[in-house]
């Protein structure tokens, strides 16, 4: 059933080598799901997040210092290896300084024709976040068209709101299914189809999630059995250790990650000005702990997702160096342990030694099958 | 035989004074009916002064770093910061000050003094989490300034971007006000705001004479003299001290006084240096070695701009500029494009932009030899070093990495890193002086 | 001209006796504790086998971790420069030249006349040393001779990570428990070190043809990875281990001259 998702995960560039011949069109590679791809899609360019490959790797060293976060050196390497050798332009949003660090060093030593920095609000709380973003979506907005020579209307960012929108909405249907105590989807379909949404056409992507919802209730199977976690932390594309986790005993069943709910959470608002809008959903979306401040609205937000979709206990999942997940580690496990919700704290690094995590999720499942016996 | 004659800096005990005085009159603001704040070495420590001339900041990174200094206690701190359950990778300043607080011993005596509010900006990740963890942890009220608007290059053709930070600055004031019950005094804020770019552009022309052979100073001094623009900025004694510090080194470069008796290879450094071993550089000295400083200890504080003949030097404040200051909105604009500018905040963005500052100062300053600090302690300081490594080495500069920490010694190895400066003595046909 | 080239490294004291650019023998022991001592007999010792006394030679050079413990040596340079000396002298065309030993790992980018232009050492952690091979092949109950033999007969990838020894070693304990043959997992760990050391290289520049020097050049399966990472054959000298020495000897003998 969800077959196509699963081959999107794997194919990723294939599928973007295509849909360049296709329709002709170009391709952009976006550094953080901070970046608005209303604006993309509204230039009928196709935004593909860029994600790491899991390997061990020798080429990041001489560009990027070994303290910075295994992620943003699998990413670095992935364009060093010539992965991405299709795309037509690259862009970072504003993102944490070790990912700057992999487009920096991107940009210094693979050639795209276009390439941006766009500076982001790091205060996502702040009165003044949403004025100020709204500036640099303007330029944002003028360095595109003036890269692709076409003047985007009004019409134009309607429609690149629209499809983001339907996408969202679509990923929303889906994770409903998940609330319920017998899911009808797997973590790892919803991994599979959460993460091929950050590359694959969008308009192709909510195509295949209405296909699957309108079947879905004719599913023989259902995974009721697990017991329901949720997965916190930055980015997380590992379906091996997903699948790990599902094996053993759990259902995965929200998340989280800026690879899932942070990325579709919530919509483009409608308003009159589009690109205040814009600027608006990127501000109000689930915040990443980079851009947390000053008043934390993450950790209320995580809470009402694990109280929402009833989940037994959370995985917190720390990629190895990395800073603003390390900062809130420490006070998100209290708050979530004092609101009733054991955590199981895990580090991740381009891989994962797989037997020893399997040991410690077996014994946190242990522990919250006794909770329930007593 | 000694071929430069060599002399104590004069102001050295002065120096030491304001240091310890700073932190005195910090830990007792109170018995005075005083204003305490904690925030970082880069906030707007300007905005604060506003509130009356008894306001007494308590900087993060150099409190940090004089814990480090101090090895015993710095231990202590880190453990009792990792007993908390932090990771043993976030910056080590933030994790030294964080053990402070949760011991609750300040470095200069007592329980750790708990500030009235925290006043920081952010421009680094840790910067921001670093005062919201406090400011939890000690429950007192905090404000943040974000600075997320790209390089200063950037700024002509887009005000948006100061005005991001005005706004912001404005909003502070409002925040101070509510939470000191006192009235904010423009004209005090006005002062502040000169005294800053004083003291800035100040420590920047002390630099400058650097460029001299023999050089009047060298940076394991420089960064007990560099530190009171980490203490406060906008403090009108530190300005002056360092107005009388600049008469001295030039008065040095006048009379030949050099830093070091033999002066055969100069060097440039880069980041924080791990504070625990400052004898890294007295180690240089017996290859007749000196670090000139870096743009670290240059641009931290020291504020810059190149001129039209392409030479690096001080900017030129406002003042000079003859830019009236005259309302509170303009002594916020003014702040904000004067702080923008900062040599130090440019990699944040863009490493190939500090690169490039890297190479006027090897160029100007004649470096012979270039020793980066590979910090695993300051993820903001590092970022971009391998780039910054690169670059600079297309030049044809000889270069040489190690890796250390400059406030956790666990992640320090002196015996390998002394090896590896031979190594590098070396390749930059050296040998220690008694041989030669 | 008889010069003398003394290597004190972490587990092995080397000598290397040069006449007239000509090596007469070359002997080495470990070096314990007593560096000082071991070394004045291994001077004493070779001099005696060689009918020599110390009045035949003109230059004493030390070089390696211990060198300062040669208090007799008239010369010291680091392991550095005299590796990058006496590669010159073997190999004059080769300008990259890896080093790996029991405890560090080196790569030096090699100028006129074996003059160090650059050079890159791993840091603190051991995972791109002999002593990383030791404490896997430990963990696999093997010799290092053995780990190097076995991972000849594999041919599968299986992905290291090799960031850090602890986590590495608890890697090889996860692929024991999910049965991966030992051949395979000794060839990942092969695979890792070399992945570490060509990573550590680049910073330098990776200019084949490329010279691998040190201990570690004797395990097979350590020079058959890092031939696959480079896509290139290293070039190995006889005694891969007697390089520092060899080129502490030279430039003893060209400070002399
Ligand atoms: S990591 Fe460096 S720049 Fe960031 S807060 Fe710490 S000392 Fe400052």
């Amino acid at each position: 059933m969800f077959s196509q998702f699963e081959t999107w995960y794997r194919d990723r560039h294939e599928y973007a080598r295509k849909w360049k011949d296709r329709t002709g069109g170009k391709v952009f590679g976006c550094f953080c799901s901070y970046v608005p791809e209303e604006i993309l899609v509204a230039a009928n360019i196709l935004p593909v997040r860029v994600l790491g490959s899991h390997e061990p790797q020798d080429v990041t060293e001489q560009h990027l210092f070994g303290m910075f976060c295994p992620f943003c050196r699998d990413v670095l390497a992935q364009g060093l290896k010539g992965r991405y050798e299709y795309l037509d332009g690259i862009t970072l949003a504003q993102a944490c300084i070790h990912l700057r660090q992999a487009y920096r060093a991107w940009e210094e030593n693979v050639e795209h024709p276009f390439s941006y920095y766009l500076p982001h609000p790091m205060h996502v709380a702040s009165p003044h976040a949403v004025p100020y973003l709204k500036e640099e979506l303007k330029n944002f907005r003028k360095a595109v068209e003036e890269h692709t020579g076409v003047t985007l209307t009004d019409e134009d960012l309607d429609r690149g709101i629209r499809i983001l929108n339907e996408n969202r909405a679509a990923m929303h249907d889906l994770y409903e299914l998940r609330k319920g105590p017998a899911p009808k989807v797997s973590g790892l379909e919803a991994m599979w189809v959460t993460v091929s949404s950050t590359w694959i056409d969008k308009e192709e992507h909510t195509a295949e999630i209405r296909r699957v919802l309108a079947e879905i209730d004719g599913r023989d199977k259902d995974f009721g059995e697990g017991t329901r976690l949720m997965f916190v932390g930055s980015e997380n594309d590992d379906t091996d250790f997903l699948g790990m986790v599902e094996m053993v005993g759990a259902t995965v069943v929200v998340d989280d990650h800026c690879t899932g709910t942070r990325y579709f959470w919530n919509q483009t608002p409608e308003m009159d000005d589009r690109i205040e809008a814009i600027a608006k959903r990127y501000v109000e979306r689930p915040a990443c702990p980079a851009k947390d401040h000053v008043v934390r609205t993450r950790f209320p937000h995580i809470l009402k997702l694990a109280q929402e979709y009833d989940v037994a206990g959370v995985i917190l999942i720390q990629q190895k160096f990395c800073d603003p997940h390390e900062t809130d580690m420490v006070p998100l496990r209290s708050f979530l342990e004092e609101n009733g919700f054991p955590c199981l704290f895990l580090e991740f690094d381009v891989t994962v030694p797989m037997g020893q995590f399997r040991i410690r999720v077996e014994a946190f499942l242990e522990m919250l099958m006794e909770e329930d016996l007593f | 035989m000694a071929k430069h004659k060599t002399e104590a800096l004069k102001c050295w005990n002065k120096a030491k004074e304001l240091r310890e005085k700073y932190y005195k009159d910090y830990a007792s603001a109170h018995d005075r009916g005083g204003i305490r704040w904690t925030g970082g070495a880069w906030s707007f420590d300007a905005i604060p002064y506003g509130l009356g001339d008894d306001v007494y900041p308590l900087t993060g990174e150099p409190y940090a770093a004089s814990i480090a200094f101090n090895k015993e206690f710095s231990m202590k701190c880190l453990e009792a910061t990792e007993a908390k359950g932090w990771a043993r990778d976030l910056c080590s300043y933030m994790r030294n000050y964080w053990g402070s607080m949760y011991l609750n011993k300040f470095l200069f005596g007592g329980p750790y003094p708990k500030p009235d509010f925290g006043f920081q900006d952010h421009i680094c990740c840790s910067h921001s989490k670093w005062y919201q963890v406090v400011s939890e942890h000690e429950k007192f009220p905090y404000f943040s300034i974000d600075l997320s608007v790209g390089p200063y290059k950037d700024i002509q053709g887009n005000p948006h971007k100061v005005r991001y930070i005005v706004e912001q600055m404005h909003e502070s004031i409002e925040f101070m006000e509510k939470v000191t019950g006192r009235e904010y005094d423009d004209e005090k804020l006005i002062e502040a705001v000169k005294t800053d770019c004083r003291s800035t552009s100040t420590w920047a022309k002390i630099c400058e004479l650097n460029k001299n052979r023999p050089a009047p100073l060298e940076e394991k001094s420089m960064y007990s003299l560099y530190v009171f623009g980490t203490l406060s900025k906008a403090k009108k004694e530190f300005a002056d001290f360092y107005d009388e510090l600049y008469d001295e080194v030039k008065d040095r470069v006048d009379r030949g006084v050099a830093a070091i008796e033999d002066e055969r290879c100069r060097l440039m450094s880069d980041t924080q240096p791990p504070w625990g071993f400052l004898k890294l550089f007295r180690y240089l000295e017996t290859f007749g070695a000196l670090s000139i400083g870096s743009l670290y200890t240059f641009g931290l504080i020291g504020n810059w701009e190149t001129k039209p003949d392409g030479s690096f030097c001080a900017r030129t404040t406002p003042m000079e500029l003859g830019v009236s200051i005259d309302s509170r909105d303009k002594a916020l604009e003014v702040l904000a494009d004067w702080t923008l500018s900062r040599p130090e905040w440019q990699h944040f963005y863009d490493p190939s932009l500090k690169t490039e500052m890297m190479l006027q100062i090897a160029k100007q300053w004649h470096v012979d030899g270039i020793m980066l600090h590979l910090n695993r302690g300051c993820e903001g300081l590092s970022t971009g070093i391998m780039q910054n490594r690169n670059g600079l080495a297309k030049s044809g500069i000889p270069i040489m990495t190690y890796e250390g920490n400059m406030g956790d010694e666990r992640e320090f190895d002196m015996n390998r890193t002394m090896a590896r400066i031979e190594s590098f003595m070396e390749t930059l046909d050296l040998q220690p002086l008694e041989k030669a | 001209m008889v010069t003398i080239g003394i290597d004190v490294g972490a587990k092995n004291a080397k000598i290397l006796i040069l006449k007239d650019g000509e090596i007469l023998i070359s002997k080495y022991r470990e070096s314990g504790f007593d560096q000082a001592g071991v070394t004045t007999a291994l001077l004493d010792e070779t001099l005696a086998e060689l009918k020599l006394t110390r009045d035949d030679i003109t230059s004493i050079c030390s070089t390696g971790a211990g060198r300062k413990a040669v208090t007799f040596a008239n010369e010291v340079v680091t392991e550095v420069s005299a590796t990058s000396r006496a590669t010159f002298e073997m190999y004059p065309e080769v300008r990259t030249v890896i080093d790996v030993g029991a405890e560090e790992g080196r790569a030096i980018r090699c100028g006129e006349r074996g003059k160090v232009e650059d050079f890159a050492i791993n840091e603190k952690c051991a995972a791109g040393s002999g002593a990383f091979t030791e404490a896997m092949a430990r963990a696999l109950e093997l010799t290092v001779e053995e780990l190097g033999k076995i991972s000849l007969d594999s041919s599968a990838s299986v992905p290291m990570n090799a960031q850090c020894a602890v986590f590495a070693e608890s890697e090889v304990i996860s692929l024991l428990h999910a049965n991966t043959a030992k051949q395979d997992i000794a060839k990942a760990i092969h695979d890792a070190i070399a992945s570490r050391i060509v990573s550590m290289t680049r910073r330098v520049g990776l200019n084949k043809p490329i010279a691998l020097v040190g201990g570690m050049a004797r395990n097979v399966g350590f020079v058959h990875s890092l031939n696959a990472a480079i896509e290139d054959e290293v070039l190995i000298p006889d005694s891969p281990e007697m390089t520092a020495a060899y080129g502490a000897a030279l430039i003893a003998a060209e400070r002399a001259a």
